[in-house]
Parts: C-alpha cells; sequence; structure tokens
C-alpha cells in the first residue's frame, strides 16, 4: 500500500496564483490530516515483509517491464550500424487512475485517448543504402524508413470517426515529439491504403511528410519515454553530435495495444523504441596505422563512434544487453579465408575462439553466441555475440571494440528485386514516373518464389501516393519486364487506384504484380500533369521543388526473419525475438524532387500597383472630364479669394468704410435682412456674458 | 465603492444617469485596479527566429542564446514557446550536426542536449505566431503549443529576422506588421493575457514595430530606429556565416554576468547599449509601463523569480496583502480624479489618460473655479445692473456695424 501526495501549481490550486510554490524552498514537509483509510486486511506475514525486504516497488511495477538492447554491425562499406531496441509493455488498465511506474504516462494516455490499436512514428534523416547495407533481413525491413517523418496508425473507431482521431492523434503527437507532424491532419497528405501496406479493415491511416528536419529536439522527448532518460543505461551513449554525424539515424516508435481479454500475455499496451545508426567510425582514433590500407576494414569501439561508454545498466531495466551481428555474407567469407589457410583449420565456428581468430579480434568475451539455423539452404549463417552489460559499473564501464586483422570483403544480402524510381521527361508542365526493379543476386539463389499453376511467380506489392497536385494519368501505365512491353493484365495482379481530388486528397495506387520467375528486371511508367497551386499554397522555399513520398515495394512471398536454435536466453530478448518474428521483405524507393511551376512572388504586389495607377488615370480622367463646370468653378474661386481674408481684417475694413462713409461692396449676396434675426439675438447673448465676467472680474 | 456612490448623488444627477456612469466607471476602474493589483504568478517566453535558410544561421543563433539564457535564468521548458523557422543543427550545411554556436569560439553549444521546439519550419508563420499570442487555436493542438499565460504573468516576446519599416518578415514571404503587433497585443490585454509584457526585437528599424503599441503594461526594445540596420556581430570563418546580431551579442553579454539572484535592474540593461559597439541606437519604449525601470529587475522578464507569500496555516487562504495596501491610497486618488473628469466632460478615452492626475483638462479646471466663484458671489442684483449697462454700448456699437 502506498500514498502519493503531488504539489500542485495550477491556477485553480493556488488561489488564482496568488500563492505560489517556490521550488527553491524544497524539500517540502506534508503532513496528511482528518485522513480516514479503508483497507483490505492483508495476510501479515508473508506479503508484507516481501515488498519492503525487496523494497523494490518499482521491480514490481504493477506488471510493467522495460528492456534495453543495442546491437552492433560491422558494414561491407566500412560503416558500423548502432541498432538501439527499448521496450516498454503495461497491462491492460480498465481504470483511468492508473499509476505508471516505468511505462511513459503520455503514451499509455495517447493510446486511451485516441483508441489507437497499432500505430508507428519513425523520424529519419539519410537513406538506407539497400546495395551495401543489405535489404533483407528483418533489420533493414523493420527499420529502413523513408526520409523525413513517416506514420501509420490503426484505429480502434467505427470507419466514419477515424479520419476525426487520426487529426487529433497528429496534432498530440507534433506536440509530444516537437515536430510539424501536424501537417498530416490535412485530408491532402494521408490516405488509407487497403491493399498492400497492411492487412486493415478501413481503420488505417498512412500519412508521410518527406522534408521534416530531424534533429535533437525530436530524440529528445523520444528519450523522455524512457525510464533511464539517456542518463543511465545504454541511451547513455546517445551522443548528440555523433549520432547526427552518421550517414542514416531513423528513430523509430512503435506501439501495439490490445483490449484485454483477448490474450492473456499481450494484452496491454506495448511500446517499442528504436533508433538506428549508420557511423562511420573515424580509423585514425584507434591508433591503428591500418589506414595505409584502404581495404582493410577501419578498427572500432564503442567509445570511438560514439565517445562515451556504457556506464552500466538502467537499473530499472529486466535486462541490458549489447549484441555483435556479423551477417552471413560476412560469415561466409571468414569461413572461405579460413579454409584457404589450413594452419587454422582447428579454429572452428562453433568453438569459443571466434572471437580471436586470425581475421579479427573481440575485445570483450562474449556471454553467448547464437548461430542462425537455416534450415531451407546450406549456405552459411550469420553469428550474434551476445554481451551482458549487468557487470559493468560507472567505475568499469563497458566498451566494445573490434579490432580487424586482415582485410574481408563481403557483401551483405540483398531484397530479391533492387528498386529504384526516378522521373523522366521535363519542363514544367509534364513527366512520367517510373520504378524500376532490378533482380539482385541474391534472388537467383532463392528458391522461395512461388508456384503457382505450374507456373512460377514472383509477388511484388507496390504503394504508391502522389500529391494532388501531380496529376498521375492511371490509364498510361506502361509495364516492361526484361524491357520488354507487356500487357498489364499479365503482370498485374491486382490493382487499386483513388485517383487525387484537387486540394481534397492525394492520389494512392497499389499494386499486386506477379512477375515470372526468370526476369531480371522489371519496369513501370506513368504519366502525369503538373498542377497549379494557389500563391498561398505555395510554401516559403517554393523554388526547391515538391517532394514525392517514397514508394513501398513488399515481397510478401519472402520472408524476413532469422531462426535461432531454441534457447531459453532468446525469448527473453526482445531484439532477438523480433528478429524471428515474420516479418515480409519491405524495402522503400527514393523520394523524388519535382520543380514545379513557380510564379513570381513579388507579382501579385507589381499586378497591383499597375492596375491600380491605371485605374486612377482612367477613372480620374473620366470623372474630371464628365463632372467639370467652367464657371462653377471660377465662381467658388472669386467666393474663395474674398473670403480668404480673416474676420478681423474684415470688420477692420468694414469699419474704414463705415467711417469714410462710403458702402462696401458686397462680394457675396447678401441674406434678407430683418432687425430680429436670430444672428442678433446671439449678439446679444454674447455681449451680455461678456459684461458679465468683466464685471464679475473686475468688479 | 460606496464612497463614489455618494458623491455621484451629491452631484444630483438623475438617478438612471449616475447608474449609467457608474457602471461605465467602475468597470473601467475596477479592470485598471485589478490589472496593477494582480500578482506576478508566472514568467513565458515567446522567442521567434523567422528566417529561413542556411545563410541566416545567426538569426536562429539569436533565438537560441536567447532560449538558454531564460532557461537558464529560470522558466522552464513549458512556458516557453520557441518558435524557429528552419533547421541548422541537422542542416546538410551545417559542419557541426546537431550544434548551433553564437561565437567563433565554439564554447558553447546552444542546441545542447535538451532543446525543445514547439513550431518549426512551415508552421512559422504570421497566422500562427498570432494565434500563440492571442491564444485562439484550434481544439485539438496541444498545450505544448499555446501560450498559457493568465492575467498575471510577466511574458518576454523576443523576436528577430529580417525587418523594415513598421513590418518583419516572416520565412521571406508573409510580413508581420506593427499594426498586427498592436492589435494582438491589444486583444492579450483584453483577454487578461498578460500583466507585463516585454517585447524585445531584433531587426532592422526595429523601433518601427513599436510605433502602433497602446497597450498598457508592455515595455518594449528594439535594436535600432527607423532608417537604421541592425547589423550582426561577427562571421565565423568554420561555420562559413555570421553567427550572432550585434544587439543580441551585447544583450547576451549583459546577461552571462548574471544568474537568478542578481537584481540587476532593466535601466542598467538599457543603458548597456552602447551606440558605437551596436552601430545602430538601441530604442526603448517606457510610455505604456507604469513602473520604474531603475526598481524593475531584469528577472522579471528573463527569468521566474517571484515574490513568495510565507502563510502561518497551511490551508487558510485569508494571506497579508501588504504590497497591495501601500498601493491603495494613490489608487484611490487617481480614480478620485477620474471620476469628476469623467461627470464633466462625459466622454474618455480608454486609452489614452495615462497620467489623469497631473494633467487635468484647462478648461475642466477653469470652469470648475469659475462654478465656485459663482456660487460665493452676494451682490448678485448690482452685477445684474452693471451687465446691462455695458450691453447698451455694446449693442449699439455692433448694430451700427453690421447695417
Amino acid at each position: 500500500m502506498q500514498i502519493e501526495a503531488s504539489l500542485w501549481n495550477a491556477s485553480w490550486a493556488t488561489d488564482g496564483g496568488r500563492m505560489q510554490i517556490s521550488l527553491s524552498y524544497a524539500p517540502f514537509e506534508a503532513r496528511y490530516r482528518g485522513f480516514d483509510v479503508a483497507r483490505c486486511s492483508v495476510d501479515k506475514s508473508s506479503d508484507m515483509n516481501q515488498f519492503s525486504s525487496s523494497g523494490s516497488v518499482l521491480k514490481q511495477g504493477g506488471g510493467e517491464e522495460f528492456s534495453e538492447e543495442l546491437l552492433l554491425k560491422p558494414f561491407p562499406d566500412r560503416k558500423v550500424l548502432a541498432h538501439f531496441h527499448f521496450q516498454s509493455r503495461a497491462p491492460h488498465s480498465s481504470s483511468h487512475g492508473r499509476h505508471h511506474h516505468l511505462f511513459p504516462k503520455a503514451i499509455a494516455q495517447l493510446v486511451k485517448k485516441f483508441r489507437v490499436k497499432e500505430m508507428e512514428l519513425s523520424f529519419t534523416q539519410g537513406r538506407w543504402r539497400y546495395e551495401q547495407w543489405g535489404g533483407f533481413d528483418p533489420l533493414s525491413s523493420n527499420n529502413a524508413k523513408p526520409p523525413g517523418v513517416e506514420l501509420w496508425a490503426v484505429f480502434d473507431v467505427p470507419q466514419s470517426l477515424v479520419d476525426v482521431y487520426w487529426r487529433n492523434l497528429t496534432h498530440t503527437l507534433s506536440g509530444l515529439f516537437c515536430a510539424s507532424i501536424n501537417f498530416l491532419e490535412s485530408s491532402t497528405t494521408y490516405s488509407a491504403p487497403e491493399l498492400t501496406f497492411k492487412p486493415s479493415f478501413g481503420n488505417l491511416r498512412y500519412g508521410t511528410l518527406p522534408r521534416e528536419a530531424v534533429c535533437t529536439e525530436n530524440l529528445t522527448p523520444w528519450l523522455k519515454l524512457l525510464p533511464c532518460r539517456d542518463k543511465a543505461g545504454l541511451s547513455a551513449l546517445m551522443d548528440r553530435p555523433s549520432i547526427y554525424r552518421g550517414f542514416y539515424h531513423s528513430q523509430r516508435l512503435r506501439l501495439t495495444s490490445s483490449e484485454s481479454g483477448s490474450d492473456e500475455v499481450d494484452s496491454g499496451i506495448g511500446l517499442e523504441q528504436t533508433l538506428t545508426v549508420v557511423l562511420q567510425p573515424s580509423s585514425w582514433r584507434t591508433g591503428k596505422t591500418y589506414s595505409v590500407e584502404t581495404n582493410i576494414q577501419p578498427s572500432w569501439s564503442i567509445s570511438s563512434i560514439f565517445g562515451r561508454n556504457i556506464p552500466g545498466k538502467c537499473v530499472i531495466a529486466k535486462s541490458s544487453n549489447v549484441y555483435l551481428h556479423l551477417d552471413n555474407g560476412l560469415v561466409g567469407e571468414l569461413k572461405n579465408l579460413e579454409r584457404e589457410n589450413a594452419k587454422y583449420v582447428a579454429n572452428t565456428f562453433e568453438s569459443e575462439g571466434f572471437q580471436s581468430n586470425h581475421a579479427f579480434k573481440i575485445s570483450v568475451t562474449p556471454d553467448k553466441v547464437f548461430e542462425e539455423v537455416d534450415y531451407l539452404h546450406g549456405k552459411s549463417t550469420s553469428v550474434i555475440y551476445g554481451f551482458s552489460v549487468e557487470k559493468y559499473s560507472d567505475s568499469q564501464p563497458f566498451d566494445l571494440g573490434l579490432t580487424w586483422k586482415i582485410p574481408v570483403v563481403w557483401s551483405c544480402q540483398q531484397a530479391p528485386l533492387h528498386a529504384s524510381r526516378f522521373l523522366m521527361g521535363s519542363g514544367n508542365e509534364r513527366g512520367a514516373i517510373a520504378i524500376s526493379l532490378e533482380s539482385t543476386e541474391s534472388s537467383e539463389g532463392l528458391p522461395t518464389s512461388h508456384i503457382i499453376d505450374g507456373r512460377c511467380e514472383l509477388r511484388v506489392d507496390i504503394f504508391q501516393v502522389v500529391p494532388w497536385y501531380i496529376k498521375v494519368y492511371f490509364h498510361t501505365l506502361q509495364v516492361f519486364v526484361d524491357k520488354q512491353p507487356r500487357a498489364m493484365a499479365d503482370v498485374v495482379d491486382k490493382i487499386r487506384v483513388s485517383p487525387s481530388k484537387d486540394k481534397v486528397s492525394p492520389g494512392v495506387m497499389e499494386m499486386i504484380l506477379k512477375l515470372p520467375c526468370g526476369s531480371k528486371s522489371a519496369a513501370f511508367s506513368l504519366e502525369f500533369d503538373k498542377g497549379f497551386l494557389h500563391i498561398d499554397e505555395y510554401p516559403p522555399d517554393a523554388n526547391q521543388g515538391f517532394d514525392i513520398p517514397s514508394a513501398l515495394i513488399s515481397f510478401p512471398s519472402f520472408n524476413a526473419r532469422m531462426n535461432f536454435s531454441e534457447d531459453e536466453f532468446l525469448n527473453n530478448s526482445p531484439i532477438l525475438s523480433k528478429f524471428q518474428e515474420t516479418s515480409p521483405v519491405l524495402s522503400y524507393t527514393e523520394v523524388l524532387l519535382i520543380p514545379l511551376t513557380t510564379p513570381d512572388f513579388s507579382m501579385p504586389y507589381n499586378v497591383i500597383t499597375i492596375t491600380c495607377t491605371v485605374f486612377a488615370l482612367y477613372f480620374g480622367s473620366l470623372l474630371n472630364v464628365l463632372r467639370r463646370r467652367v464657371d462653377e468653378e471660377e465662381r467658388i474661386l472669386r467666393s474663395r479669394a474674398g473670403r480668404k481674408a480673416g474676420w478681423i481684417s474684415q470688420l477692420l475694413s468694414r469699419l474704414s468704410a463705415k467711417l469714410r462713409g462710403r458702402p462696401q461692396e458686397q462680394p457675396t449676396s447678401s441674406l434678407p435682412y430683418s432687425f430680429i434675426s436670430f444672428r442678433l439675438v446671439l449678439k446679444i447673448l454674447l455681449v451680455a456674458s461678456i459684461a458679465v465676467t468683466w464685471q464679475y472680474y473686475f468688479g | 465603492m460606496m464612497v463614489r456612490y455618494k458623491m455621484h448623488n451629491s452631484f444630483g444627477f438623475k438617478s438612471l444617469a449616475a447608474m449609467l456612469l457608474l457602471l461605465i466607471l467602475s468597470s473601467s476602474t475596477s479592470y485598471r485596479a485589478s490589472a496593477e493589483t494582480t500578482m506576478h504568478t508566472n514568467n513565458w517566453a515567446v522567442l521567434v527566429c523567422t528566417s529561413r535558410f542556411w545563410f541566416n544561421y545567426r538569426h536562429m543563433a539569436n533565438t537560441l542564446s536567447l532560449y538558454r539564457t531564460v532557461k537558464r535564468l529560470g522558466i522552464p521548458d513549458e512556458r516557453i514557446i520557441l518558435m524557429l523557422a528552419d533547421d541548422m543543427a541537422c542542416n546538410a550545411r551545417n559542419k557541426y550536426p546537431a550544434q548551433v554556436f553564437n561565437n567563433e569560439n565554439h564554447k558553447l553549444n546552444l542546441y545542447g542536449d535538451n532543446v525543445e521546439v514547439d513550431y518549426r519550419g512551415y508552421e512559422v508563420t504570421v497566422e500562427n505566431f498570432l494565434r500563440v499570442l492571442t491564444g485562439r487555436h484550434e481544439a485539438a493542438v496541444p498545450r505544448s503549443k499555446r501560450l498559457l499565460s493568465d492575467e498575471g504573468s510577466h511574458i518576454l516576446l523576443y523576436m528577430t529576422g529580417h525587418g523594415g519599416d513598421e513590418f518583419l518578415k516572416f520565412q521571406d514571404s508573409e510580413e508581420l506588421q506593427s499594426h498586427d503587433l498592436a492589435d494582438a497585443v491589444k486583444q492579450m490585454k483584453e483577454k487578461h493575457r498578460f500583466k507585463e509584457l516585454l517585447i524585445m526585437v531584433d531587426t532592422c528599424q526595429a523601433a518601427t514595430l513599436f510605433s502602433q503599441l497602446h497597450s498598457l503594461g508592455v515595455l518594449a526594445i528594439g535594436s535600432s530606429m527607423k532608417g537604421e540596420n541592425s547589423y550582426s556581430h561577427h562571421l565565423d570563418s568554420d561555420v562559413g556565416v555570421s553567427v550572432v546580431d550585434r544587439f543580441t551579442f551585447y544583450t547576451l553579454a549583459f546577461f552571462e554576468k548574471l544568474n537568478m539572484y542578481d537584481n540587476a535592474s532593466l535601466s542598467s540593461l538599457f543603458t548597456s547599449y552602447n551606440p558605437t559597439l551596436l552601430m545602430s541606437t538601441a530604442y526603448y519604449r517606457t510610455d505604456l509601463y507604469q513602473r520604474k525601470l531603475e526598481e524593475v529587475p531584469v528577472t522579471n522578464f528573463f527569468g521566474s523569480v517571484m515574490e513568495t507569500i510565507h502563510t502561518d496555516s497551511a490551508y487558510r487562504t485569508t494571506f497579508s496583502r501588504k504590497t497591495s495596501e501601500t498601493i491603495m491610497p494613490l489608487q484611490q486618488s487617481v480614480e478620485h480624479d477620474e471620476s469628476r473628469q469623467l461627470i464633466n466632460s462625459n466622454v474618455q478615452d480608454q486609452t489614452s489618460d495615462t497620467k489623469i492626475e497631473d494633467k487635468q483638462c484647462p478648461f475642466t479646471r477653469r470652469w470648475n473655479a469659475f462654478q465656485d466663484k459663482l456660487e460665493k458671489i452676494e451682490r448678485i442684483d448690482s452685477l445684474v445692473n452693471y451687465g446691462l449697462i455695458i450691453m447698451f454700448p455694446l449693442l449699439l456699437i455692433s448694430t451700427w456695424l453690421s447695417r
């Protein structure tokens, strides 16, 4: 049992802000008064002792869990991948006022408020290089994301309400992650894929912002969702300058929530946060002289690539592990090298001597070695070394290093088809988008293509969203297989198109393709016209061009999963169990930059000034001609000249005329004069008042 | 209130008119009184960088420097609305990723590890800026993007970018005009969104942006007068562009010496600007601000230092308002004068009568004296006689003249 008190600084609690709480007077002492607790009687003997002796309410955590892991992987192009994986889980709660120990309250509230069933938000800068960094493994399928922001969410609400919930969700996320995700609320930016993206029933929404900047301000709130923030544990490695110096970084947040009752184990909210960074280890920092030899891989360590060490685990994490992943290409290459060097025959991978073999050296002895089991074909399999951070502390930080002894050249396993997309045509009026799929080496040896009706076919799904100002003509879809034009019906199995509506919705194209197995290449082209935007719709940097979001190419018949031999440890490690999940191979194409006709933005101003001048000249002169009366003008002029003299001088002149006895000429026609006129009465009153004042002051 | 009521009756107005006047009067005076007696509750800062593109790096560095300063002096992140029109820290042209410097010695990374940008990129528009100030948001906008100030708030509004005569450019595509700013501030005042507001602007011809301001409690500092430019301070050859503006540089130089507990006054900040170093004349408008600048510490706006009230009992809300008590007599006299003026002239301009007690309309004063003397006269018959006698010659002259 516990009692919690909170100090409120809201205006209602502080008597309209007059009773201020100053935190400089901390620590505070609080007393409870008039406080009556009704509690159930508990069996005193066992439970209470357990709680007090362990002293860890946190570990109990109301069923909440948190674990942190980091996976490091060398890439063939002398770069290193660092993949952080944090996972928290909270059990489902029916009550609203739940207390959160480890699980971020903001996320729990978000799930509850917007009825989110599943959601993924990613912030990415840079492009995942499928050729060099691989495209077949679960790591790239799950974590290679298009540049900018990508958000999709599945809602547990009726279809008519999904758009409203989506809009509110984008606003909340934009506040939570310091990004302009709220631009996704406009119906021109999001779409509802049905065929290719994920099995959904109309309650999925997908939107991307290709130009969204990603920087520290996005990472900081993301880190604040972790129970240890970036103060302890693996997240302490996240030195902002080192991360953003990388070639690719993608921070991702994935939410899954399930109602209670469906499944006892998985019910609740699961939060998976990953940060994937590709960094270039600087070889001069290690102090080795290998830099002269260009083909040797640079040696690196955690401290050399991040500039920091791991100061032990985050104490409230259930598990805290670091993995080093050598992919199957590399392992195969190492095996080949070993076979050549006959003297190292004794050194097999299964033995413990692998971490100090002839090719490289790992500075820390791994606690566990996992080897992938590939039942399908007898090719080489990848190896993962596991290191537990639990025994390290501030005084003895964890630092993993990899030193290469001999040059190794290998390549990562790629997706069956390498997808790229480009623009065709020139000019500001029309153009064409082309998606080309080139077969890669890896697909040739793979027997996983489906054989249907005696025909060997490869299924490819394409999901493409184009903004409304790119007006795509879907009837112009042309298909080329092995550079030969083919009829659409031969290749396209299913197609779903929702044409764009101007300023209302984007164009969406979803295609399910069945390509013949042996085909080397396939290409699709679509023609489009470029639309005109209203002057207010152009962004401030319109001359930079407009982005077409990445197309998503997926290969549902291929599964990006790794098989490990059954192990108790594997199920406790979120990152490895994630690798073992079946997921289709995915890849994103490049973002296209389209120049649109941009107006001269000073033009409206020029037009307004010119038209105003013309109008003024025209109407002014016309009015002058029509309305002008020459005699009247002269009369007015004359009268004005007569009136110009002030009334004092007029009076004087009249006085002098009177004195001389001559009648003065009257410039204006005088009014008929009567003795008892209004003017006279006024004059009398005036004189009387003057007299009274004079009398009063001087009398 | 009762005193005032009696006063009205003694003047012998009709009851309806008196009630009407009382209503107008009490609403206006009680509002003013509330604005003056409301305690300072919290501090907010709205920091805006309005310029896009890499060569405007210095504007973002200016804003982030101020962000760092106010955070250091105690305003928490949730009470800072930071608007940055472009991303400089992770810009592809930035040689130092995730870092922004305001000095070529690169000692201080302004971006740090804990920066919260509320509006960025295309979101920094005049519309959003005015929405933040006036609090007119869509319902879905999260709290972190709103200025949730109250009538006891002190707000610092800092803006930097490219400006001109009575305007400030937003992202090279829109302008904020001085009228827009003044209207927004007036609306804020009427919505009780601030007690005191300091507007600090670092642009060319910054002083012109304040020309339309009329709301009480507003203090404004600009980097340059009309017709003057605001210049950058120095170029960082590593970054490749100028990294800070002169006005902001010297403002920061002033603040770097301070901590939260210093009592440097606003006037010492204002006098610290040296026109020869600034290459422009810093302008400050104080006529709308009632307090003496010598007595107001800079932490009034740039920090979050508040007066604390100690109460003996924990839950009783009877607090001794000593500070407000001392102000009361003066305030009553103000009300008194004001009410009289209202009765006599029946016209009141809400914004113009800031200092009623010493510059009352001369005509009104004369009329009052005249009325007083009129009542004291005893020989009223002789007065009338004299008047009639004088009237005749005057009448004669005038008829003779006008014939």
